[in-house]
C-alpha cells in the first residue's frame, strides 16, 4: 500500500498521525490496560458520588467477577429478610436472569453502587452470580454468535 | 469484604449459592463499541440490540465538563457520561450485549473492567474528528483486545478514504479499516461480524497455543 507524502502540498487537510504510536513505556502515551492482578488506583475521597450513601459509603469492594453483563437471577432457596428499597428492587428484577447493566439502567442505579448491591446480596444468599469461569470465550461459542447475528436481517 | 466462592464455575453459569432447580441463565458475551461523543455509538447499538438502548451511568468527575467537543456540524448538545447499551438474544442460552463506551482517554479506567472477557471491539470513526479515537485504538492494541475500524459514513459520504484513516491510525495490517453506516442494522451486522471473525481467529490461535 502507497500511503502519500506527508509533504505533498497536494494533500494539506490530511488528518495527523496518531501521536502516541511510537511513545516507549514510560512516555504519557495514554492510558495503559491495567495489569490483571493489580486493584484499580484508589480514587480522590471527594470525588465520590452522593448515591454511594445507599452503600454506606463504600466505592470500591464491588466483586471483580460481577462485570456489567453478569447475569443474576433470585435464590429460590433465600429466606425472607428485610431489605433496603433498592436491594427490594433489585431483586424484583431478577425473577428472571438479568445483567448488572440492565439492573443498573432499569433502577437508575450508578452502575458502580449497583455492583456493590449485588455483591452484598449474593453475599447474603437472596442472589445467584453467575460467573463465568474462562475470561474468554471458546471458538464454539464466537461461532455460535456469528451464526446467530448472521440469521438476522 | 469477603464472597463465596463457587465450588463449581463452570463456563454456563452455574449457579452460585444453594439455588436448586432454577431457569439457566445465558451465557452472556459482549462487544464493545468505542468512539468519541457524536460519532454514532448509540446508533450503532441501538440498531442492532433489540430492545432501545439502556443507559448506565458509571464513575465520572466533573472535571470533564466543558470539554467535550461534539464538533461543528454535531447537532449534539448534551453530553452524557454514561454507557448505552443492547442486547442481542442470539439464543435461550446465549446472550450478545453490545456496550458503547466514550473513546476519549478520560474514560479509560472504565475500559479495564469492560474489556474482561469482551469478544472485540469496533472502534468508531469520525473522519471529522479522527484524533477522537486515538486513545482507544492505543489502549485496545495494549490490551490485546480484538478490534476492527469502522468509519461511520454519516450520509454515505466520507472526507478520507479508508486508506487515509488506515495511514492516521497507523494500525497493524491485519486490523480491519471499513466504512459503514450506523443507521442500518444490515450494516453494523456486517461490520460486527468483522469483529467476531477478528475474535475467533484470536480465540482459535489462543486455542493452538
Amino acid at each position: 500500500m502507497t500511503y502519500p507524502d506527508p509533504d505533498d502540498p497536494a494533500y494539506p487537510a490530511r488528518p495527523s498521525v496518531r501521536p502516541f504510536l511510537q511513545s516507549g513505556p514510560q512516555s504519557a502515551g495514554g492510558y495503559r490496560p491495567a495489569p490483571r492482578d493489580e486493584q484499580p488506583p484508589a480514587t480522590d475521597p471527594t470525588a465520590t458520588l452522593r448515591p454511594f450513601v445507599i452503600t454506606s459509603g463504600r466505592t470500591d469492594g464491588a466483586d471483580p467477577d460481577i462485570g456489567m453483563e453478569t447475569q443474576v437471577t433470585v435464590n429460590p432457596a433465600a429466606t425472607p429478610v428485610r431489605l433496603s428499597p433498592e436491594m427490594r428492587a433489585i431483586v424484583g428484577l431478577c425473577v428472571e436472569p438479568v445483567s448488572v447493566a440492565e439492573i443498573s439502567a432499569r433502577l437508575r442505579l450508578h452502575l458502580g453502587v449497583t455492583r456493590i448491591l449485588v455483591g452484598d446480596l449474593r453475599a447474603a444468599g437472596q442472589l445467584d452470580v453467575h460467573v463465568l469461569d474462562n475470561e474468554t470465550p471458546d471458538p464454539e461459542t464466537i461461532m455460535r454468535v456469528i451464526r446467530g447475528l448472521r440469521a438476522i436481517t | 469484604m469477603d464472597y463465596e466462592q463457587s465450588p463449581n464455575r463452570a463456563y454456563g453459569g452455574a449457579a452460585v449459592g444453594s439455588g436448586g432447580r432454577q431457569k439457566k441463565a445465558p451465557v452472556p458475551v459482549k462487544i464493545i463499541v468505542a468512539g468519541g461523543f457524536g460519532v454514532g455509538k448509540t446508533t450503532t447499538v441501538g440498531a442492532i440490540s433489540e430492545i432501545s438502548p439502556l443507559t448506565t451511568e458509571a464513575e465520572m468527575t466533573s472535571a470533564s465538563v466543558g470539554i467535550d467537543n461534539p464538533g461543528q456540524a454535531s447537532m449534539k448538545t448534551t453530553t452524557t457520561i454514561a454507557m448505552d447499551f443492547g442486547v442481542l438474544t442470539i439464543d435461550q442460552t446465549l446472550k450478545l450485549y453490545i456496550f458503547g463506551t466514550p473513546g476519549q482517554s478520560r474514560f479509560a479506567f472504565m475500559w479495564d473492567d469492560l474489556i474482561k472477557g469482551a469478544l472485540g471491539a469496533l472502534v468508531v470513526v469520525d473522519t471529522n474528528r479522527i484524533d477522537d479515537c486515538y486513545p482507544a485504538v492505543d489502549y485496545f492494541e495494549r490490551a490485546g483486545l480484538p478490534f476492527v475500524v469502522g468509519v461511520n459514513t454519516f450520509n454515505g459520504q466520507m472526507q478520507y478514504s479508508l486508506d487515509e484513516v488506515r495511514w492516521a491510525l497507523a494500525v497493524r495490517e491485519d486490523v480491519p479499516v471499513l466504512a459503514y453506516d450506523a443507521r442500518f442494522r444490515a450494516s453494523v451486522r456486517d461490520a460486527l461480524l468483522v469483529v467476531l471473525d477478528q475474535a475467533l481467529d484470536k480465540a482459535i490461535r489462543q486455542k493452538a497455543t
